[in-house]
C-alpha cells in the first residue's frame, strides 16, 4: 500500500530582485533607452513599482533634432526607428529632466553617445558627480546616427577605447549596450571587460530597411533604420548566450523584444542577469507589472529561491 | 491608441469621433486602409479592444466673438463631430466645410446638420456640392463668418492650404496632424512634425502625440515638412 502523498510546503516566496554592475535593481526588468523618455513620461500609465530601473534616452553634450520623419514603420513582430538619436543635450538634462526622474526613485542610467572618444570622455566626467545617476550605459550601438554610435560597436577595439575613456571619468558603474553588428559579439565583449566595464547590454536595434513598392520610396527617411520588436527575439537571446559563454564573469543585461515572463526567462536561461524591455512597452505599458507577476509565478511553480539562479542555467546535457 | 489582438503590434492613433452624454464610451470613424484599421472596422458586436488614453490637446473653442470654421477632408471630420456637438452644447454655432473625392467620401454629414450646423461640401468629381477642393470654399466662409476662427482636419494638401489661406486672412487657425505613432506617451519620437523656427533658437520638432495632434498653425513649420501628414 503506498503511504498517502505528502504535500509539499508551500514554495518559499522567490527573491526577484538582482544585482548587476554593482547594482542592486529590486526587479530585473529595466526600461530600455530611447523607448522610456527621460524617466517619468510614463508615470500614472505604467507600474512603476514594478520596474527595477531605467536606462534614460541617449546624451549627447548638445541637443541635436534627429532624423527628419517619417521615423517609424511597423513590420511582421517588430518595428523599424530611424530617430537618429533626437535629445536635448546633457546640460539641458541635468537641470530640466533629472530632478523629476530622481522623484521617482528608481535606479537611473544615463545612457551616453559620442562622436569622439572626447565626447564620451567629457559625458562620463559631467556625469559622474550628478545626483540622481546611478549609472552610464554607453551606446556604441546606434544605427541611425553618421557619426559614433555602431562605428564604436563593430570594432572590439574601438569598443575598447570608449569604454576606457569613459571608465577613467566616472567611479559609477560602466555598461557598454553591444551592438548585433559586430561580427563577434563575444570579442567586443571581452575587450570591453578588460576596459574596465562592469557589465555589457545587448542587443541595440538590427539595421534593417523597408521600402514601399508603389512609390518606390524607403519606408523611413533615413533609409536605413533599426529593427526591435519579437522579431529580433531569437537572434538576442543567441548572442546574450554567446556572450555569457565568450566573456565569463561579466555580467549581461539581455534585450530584444521582450514582451512577457516567458520571454525574459529564455534571456535569463542564456545567461542575463537583468533584462531591458522597449518596443514591447510602446505596445503594452502594463508589460511591466505582468512580466514582474509572471515571474514570480515561474519561479513558485519551479520551487525557484532567487530569480539569480536562473542565470546562464540553460540545459545543454542529453534530455532526460 | 488602439490596439486588436492579432492586428500587427504596434497601437494606431484615433480620434475620439463623439460621444453622447451619460454615453457608456465613444465612437470612433474607421475607414479600412491597412490591417489594423479593417480589423477594428470589422469588430463584431462584443469584440475587444485595448485601449491607452486619452492622449494629446484637443480643439478648444474659440472666443466669444469668433465663429468657427471647419475644414475637414475625409476621415479628418472624425474630431468634428465631438468638437460642434459641445459648440451646440454651448449654444454656438459653426460653418462646417466637408470635402471629399466623391459623395461618399463626405462622412457624417447629417450628424452636424443635427447640430443645427451649416454643412457646406466640395467634392472632387462633383457629386456633392461644389466641384472642387473644399478649400476652395473658405474665403466665402471666412467673410460669411464675419470674425472666423479655422479649424482644419484632413489630408496634407489640404492642411497646407488650409494654413495659407488662414494666415493670409489673419485667421486663428488650430490644426489636428496625423502622424504614425508608435507610442502616444511621448516616447518613441517617431511622430514628429517640424516645429517654426524661434528666432535665436535651433530647429526642434514637436511630438504629434504630445504635444498635438492639435496644434496652432502658426506652430508647424509647413514649408518645411514634406512629410505627408
Amino acid at each position: 500500500m503506498t503511504p498517502p502523498a505528502v504535500p509539499l510546503p508551500p514554495a518559499p516566496e522567490p527573491d526577484l530582485s538582482v544585482e548587476v554592475a554593482g547594482l542592486r535593481l529590486p526587479t530585473p526588468l529595466i526600461a530600455a533607452s530611447g523607448t522610456f523618455g527621460y524617466g517619468d513620461e510614463y508615470r500614472g500609465v505604467a507600474d512603476y513599482s514594478a520596474i527595477g530601473a531605467v536606462s534614460a534616452k541617449g546624451l549627447y553634450l548638445e541637443p541635436r533634432p534627429g532624423c527628419p520623419p517619417p521615423r517609424i514603420w511597423e513590420t511582421p513582430s517588430g518595428m523599424l526607428n530611424a530617430i537618429g538619436l533626437q535629445e536635448v543635450g546633457i546640460r539641458e538634462f541635468l537641470a530640466k529632466k533629472l530632478p523629476a526622474v530622481r522623484a521617482l526613485g528608481k535606479v537611473l542610467l544615463a545612457n551616453i553617445c559620442g562622436s569622439s572618444l572626447d565626447e564620451y570622455a567629457e559625458l562620463a566626467r559631467i556625469l559622474d558627480d550628478a545626483e540622481g545617476v546611478h549609472g552610464i550605459e554607453i551606446n556604441i550601438s546606434c544605427p541611425n546616427v553618421a557619426e559614433g554610435g555602431i562605428e564604436f560597436g563593430r570594432d572590439p577595439d574601438a569598443a575598447a577605447r570608449a569604454t576606457e575613456v569613459v571608465r577613467r571619468g566616472t567611479t559609477l558603474p560602466v555598461v557598454p549596450k553591444l551592438s548585433p553588428s559586430a561580427p563577434d559579439l563575444a570579442a567586443v565583449a571581452r575587450r570591453v571587460r578588460e576596459a574596465g566595464a562592469d557589465a555589457v547590454s545587448l542587443i541595440n536595434t538590427i539595421p534593417a530597411m523597408s521600402v514601399d513598392v508603389e512609390t518606390r520610396r524607403p519606408r523611413l527617411a533615413n533609409i536605413v533604420g533599426g529593427l526591435s520588436g519579437p522579431a529580433v527575439r531569437p537572434i538576442a537571446v543567441r548572442m546574450v548566450w554567446e556572450v555569457f559563454r565568450g566573456a565569463p564573469g561579466l555580467p549581461v543585461i539581455g534585450m530584444g523584444g521582450i514582451a512577457g515572463a516567458e520571454d525574459a526567462l529564455e534571456f535569463f536561461l542564456a545567461g542575463a542577469s537583468a533584462v531591458q524591455i522597449g518596443t514591447m512597452n510602446f505596445v503594452d505599458p502594463g508589460v511591466w507589472r505582468r512580466t514582474l507577476d509572471d515571474l514570480r509565478a515561474y519561479c513558485l511553480r519551479h520551487r525557484t529561491a532567487a530569480l539569480t539562479d536562473l542565470t546562464g542555467a540553460l540545459e545543454t546535457g542529453a534530455a532526460t | 491608441m488602439l490596439r486588436l489582438a492579432g492586428a500587427g503590434l504596434l497601437r494606431r492613433p484615433y480620434s475620439y469621433c463623439d460621444r453622447e452624454p451619460d454615453a457608456d464610451g465613444f465612437s470612433l470613424l474607421v475607414k479600412e486602409f491597412g490591417a489594423g484599421s479593417r480589423a477594428l472596422a470589422r469588430l463584431e458586436p462584443g469584440g475587444e479592444a485595448d485601449c491607452l488614453g486619452p492622449l494629446g490637446t484637443v480643439f478648444r473653442p474659440p472666443p466669444p466673438d469668433r465663429t468657427p470654421v471647419v475644414v475637414a477632408g475625409g476621415v479628418g471630420i472624425a474630431p468634428f463631430v465631438l468638437f460642434c456637438r459641445a459648440l451646440r452644447d454651448a449654444g454656438r454655432r459653426a460653418l462646417v466645410l466637408l470635402g471629399g473625392r466623391t459623395a461618399e467620401d463626405l462622412y457624417l454629414r447629417g450628424a452636424f446638420a443635427d447640430f443645427g450646423m451649416e454643412v457646406r461640401c466640395a467634392t472632387e468629381d462633383g457629386s456633392a456640392g461644389r466641384r472642387g477642393f473644399v478649400t476652395e470654399l473658405l474665403d466665402d466662409a471666412f467673410a460669411d463668418a464675419g470674425r472666423p476662427a479655422l479649424y482644419s482636419c484632413g489630408p496634407t494638401g489640404m492642411l497646407l492650404r488650409a494654413a495659407e489661406l488662414g494666415a493670409a486672412a489673419g485667421v486663428p487657425h488650430q490644426v489636428s496632424i496625423e502622424r504614425r505613432m508608435g507610442c502616444g506617451m511621448g516616447c518613441c519620437l517617431g511622430c514628429v512634425v517640424w516645429a517654426a523656427p524661434s528666432p535665436g533658437e535651433p530647429p526642434e520638432y514637436l511630438r504629434s502625440c504630445t504635444e498635438g495632434p492639435v496644434f496652432d498653425a502658426d506652430r508647424i513649420a509647413w514649408a518645411r515638412d514634406p512629410h505627408p501628414l
